[in-house]
């Protein structure tokens, strides 16, 4: 079966647009979490990793021709596909089949919420009432790529949205479906969701902590990440040189609880070993795991046995990037994968910020401090979404 | 306070959409959580949105509320003492 | 290649039941509110009480599919949705905007993302197998069933519990009236379907799926070549009727009707929209009408939009969603 090849990338969080951006400030170990400025809610002392730009700006990066009516998920999904689609020469030579799969959960909830009562009471801003679903966001995504997709479709799964988003596409090229896949997640903030995690009373009203001891909740994030992964034969057709392969993947359901992870991580540790076995690798070949570390009390826990279970006495680095950009929710699995290729092609491990103190009941401690000039073979990423959707992509240097 | 134990168990029964029990098999000094009614952690985020809610009480996080609703008798005692409305 | 073991569902027609086929309820052009089972017949109350209809009714309709295969078989749980859980997040939504984002019900957070129903579904049958779902509108169902098709053309997955899952509120009804997703003569519905496919055939099998794809914005050429290629992987020569979800929108309907005589080779054409309604889950009908139009052998007059009835052994099916979207599939006796 055909190797599948990432040839570009694209991201954009609160650390700002771009792969080079994302290194600087992974560098700088300075987390990109504080006020919010753009969203408008009566929570301000709920600390968020927000875009720090707003959606003119967001506009203009995109420089071209718009609809009149977009939400701010799809414009941050098209600033991020640009970059994809622009490092691998997508719009030089076009695939002779490729697919555009796209995560999201919120959709246009964040003109919704505003137009709510619009929606009901009058013909004001009804225009929006077609884009408040996942499949409409993703369509007007894809719209950024002129030389047109041949599949389209929206994987919802939470927290886990990109990461599936992934696999799917990695599955069909594995299927001669098609030759190749521009493949991710994108998710704006909102107060829906705000308010939602706020009710589940699993936000800190400090930075987050990953793995810390004492650890009090997750900060919630936006952004978009994607990547374009073609097979070794469609890269070779076009001309275009890979950064790294992604050599396996694993989708498992913890099954356990509408909400919390189970104690012993089952899920995830189902979903690391699955990866781990479709890449034909060992647990020892991991040489970084960009964890789903959202900083709530459950999923480190969870999350932190799963991996003791699955690496046994040979933990690898290991850090969560959240600590820089917030949970970015659906786009966590796109905006982590291109900081795990980005951590491979740059020898680079990132920081866990907000880490002081281990936790009681494991037997490991996340990565305190970037490291520099390490040569990763490989690289595992974890996303684990409400419910149970755990999902695990392994990425190696090539 | 047998008038607020008896609201708090239709409360109780409401909220959380116990359909088949009765006020009189809910017995105010029983477990809520675990046995008992067999409670989750689910229930206790709607029984802190009650508290806030119907009595004016904003317990902080999910584990402060632990203590306070251990049973309907717990929850009746602190609501007593710090309710505002 | 796959086979359809088995379809249950509950709509605008008699829950859990195929009276349809041979009787069904005439609905009228206005919202509809599905008809339920007696969820306490399947599920304890102390099971559904944080449960909303539109989960009883994945439940029940998953569980119902699942009947005479074993639990632990089972490799995969893939679910379409186009809204999710609509009424919680509306619940949710207009207590935030009411109450100034305070006292809110987490419960009703919960429910509204859109993987929860996929989830819920393996908390119930205790599956930890592979677990995904797809909202994209009018092809949610059937991105679900695609993913699970090609995984069991790469050989990952033996078995899938697929479904597709859609409710509608009075307000939301309303609002995709204003955004003209809704029009004059289309049937509003609601939809939970849920189907057991299989890699390998049983006595039991209702059909096969010889042949499946997804196009987007696909031109007319794309479309016959698409189907040429089907029958050819299918080795069948033609297909004796194609299922069409034509609704009573003249837009939607006038991408059916031009391929009448050309991509469908002027077979007889069915339809199935005008007795189970729209929303965005309802190609999973569909599915569930050339399933039985094949497993009994006989295409009931009331499902035929133009032409002659038949005892069809192949049937093409094609669902496409604002001529963006279209899904392609053959299925076999």
């Amino acid at each position: 079966m055909e190797r599948i090849l990432v040839t570009g990338m694209g991201i954009i969080t609160s650390m700002g647009a771009g792969k080079a951006q994302t290194m600087l400030s992974l560098r700088k170990e300075v987390a990109a979490i504080g006020k919010n400025t753009l969203l408008k809610t009566v929570h301000n002392d709920l600390p968020v990793g927000e875009v720090p730009f707003d959606d003119d700006s967001l506009k203009s990066m995109l420089d071209c021709e718009l609809p009149k009516a977009i939400t701010r998920t799809t414009l941050l999904g098209r600033v991020a596909v640009k970059e994809a689609i622009e490092q691998s020469g997508l719009d030089n030579i076009r695939p002779k089949r490729i697919a555009f799969i796209s995560g999201t959960t919120v959709g246009g909830m964040e003109k919704s919420e505003q137009y709510y009562r619009d929606f009901l009471e009058n013909d004001r801003h009804s225009e929006y009432i077609a884009l408040h679903d996942c499949g409409a966001c993703t369509d007007m995504i894809a719209a950024q790529y002129p030389l047109g997709f041949d599949m389209v479709t929206t994987i919802s799964t939470a927290c886990s949205s990109a990461a599936n988003a992934i696999i799917l596409g990695a599955n069909l090229i594995k299927a001669g479906v098609v030759d190749a896949a521009l493949v991710g997640g994108s998710e704006c903030l909102t107060k829906f969701h705000l308010n939602g995690f706020n009710s589940l009373m699993i936000l800190d009203k400090c930075k987050c902590r990953p793995f810390d001891r004492d650890r009090q909740g997750l900060n919630l994030g936006e952004g978009a990440g994607y990547i374009v992964i073609e097979s070794e034969s469609s890269l070779r057709a076009r001309g275009v040189k890979p950064i790294c392969e992604l050599s396996g993947y694993g989708n498992a359901c913890d099954a356990y609880h509408q909400t919390a992870s189970s104690p012993d991580g089952q899920g995830a540790y189902l979903a690391m070993m699955e990866a781990l076995k479709s890449a034909s690798l060992k647990p020892s070949d991991i040489d970084y795991i960009n964890a789903h570390g959202t900083g709530t009390p459950n999923n480190d826990m969870s999350e932190g046995h799963a991996v003791m279970r699955v690496f046994g006495n040979n933990i690898p680095p290991i850090s969560s990037t959240k600590s820089f950009t917030g949970h970015t929710t659906s786009a966590s699995g796109g905006v982590e994968s291109v900081i795990s290729i980005l951590a491979i092609v740059n020898s680079f491990i990132p920081a866990n910020l907000g880490f002081s103190n281990r936790i009681e009941d494991l037997d490991f401690s996340p990565v305190m401090h970037s490291e520099e000039g390490v040569s990763l073979r490989h690289v595992l990423t974890n996303s684990f979404g409400f419910g149970g959707n755990d999902s695990s992509c392994i990425f190696s240097k090539i | 306070m047998e008038d607020l134990v008896l609201e708090l168990k239709k409360k109780i029964i409401e909220v959380l959409n116990l359909e088949e029990v009765k006020p009189e098999d809910i017995n105010e000094n029983a477990p809520l959580f675990g046995e008992g009614l067999g409670l989750d952690s689910i229930d206790a985020l709607e029984l802190i949105v009650l508290m806030e809610k119907d009595y004016g009480i904003k317990l902080a996080n999910a584990a402060a509320g632990r203590d306070v609703f251990k049973s309907v008798k717990t929850m009746a005692d602190y609501i007593t003492a710090n309710r505002t409305k | 290649m796959a086979y359809i073991q088995s379809i249950k569902q509950i709509s605008i027609q008699e829950p859990l039941s195929e009276n349809w086929f041979s009787n069904p309820i005439v609905p009228q052009a206005i919202f509809n509110e599905g008809i339920d089972p007696d969820f306490k017949q399947f599920l304890s109350p102390s099971i559904t009480r944080r449960m909303g209809k539109l989960f009883k009714r994945a439940i029940v309709t998953s569980a119902q599919a699942m009947v005479g295969f074993p639990l632990d078989k089972l490799d995969a749980i893939i679910t379409g949705t186009g809204l999710g859980c609509i009424e919680n997040t509306e619940h949710f939504l207009i207590s935030m905007l009411d109450n100034d984002e305070e006292c809110l019900h987490p419960t009703d957070f919960m429910q509204s993302t859109h993987n929860t129903i996929s989830s819920q579904i393996a908390l119930y049958l205790k599956c930890n197998g592979y677990n995904n779902t797809y909202s994209h509108r009018g092809t949610s169902f059937d991105s679900a069933l695609y993913d699970a098709f090609i995984q069991m053309k790469l050989g990952m997955i033996s078995s899938a519990l697929v479904g597709g899952h859609d409710e509608m509120t009075l307000k939301y009804h309303s609002m995709l009236c204003k955004s003209g997703y809704f029009k004059e003569g289309m049937i509003p519905g609601i939809c939970s379907l849920s189907t057991l496919i299989t890699k390998d055939k049983s006595d039991t099998s209702l059909c096969r799926i010889s042949a499946f794809n997804m196009l987007y914005h696909p031109s007319d050429e794309l479309l016959q070549d698409c189907v040429k290629n089907m029958l050819s992987e299918a080795g069948v020569d033609s297909f004796d009727a194609v299922v069409t979800g034509i609704s009573g929108d003249k837009e939607n309907d006038e991408v059916y009707k031009k391929n009448f005589d050309t991509l469908y080779n002027g077979r007889p054409v069915l339809h199935y929209k005008h007795i189970f309604g729209e929303c965005f889950s309802s190609s999973s009908f569909g599915w569930y009408v050339a399933a039985n139009c094949l497993s009994q052998g006989a295409m009931p007059e009331h499902l035929i939009y133009k032409g002659q009835p038949n005892v069809p052994k192949a049937i093409l099916i094609h669902n496409h969603f604002q001529d963006k979207d279209h899904s392609l599939a053959l299925l076999v006796c």
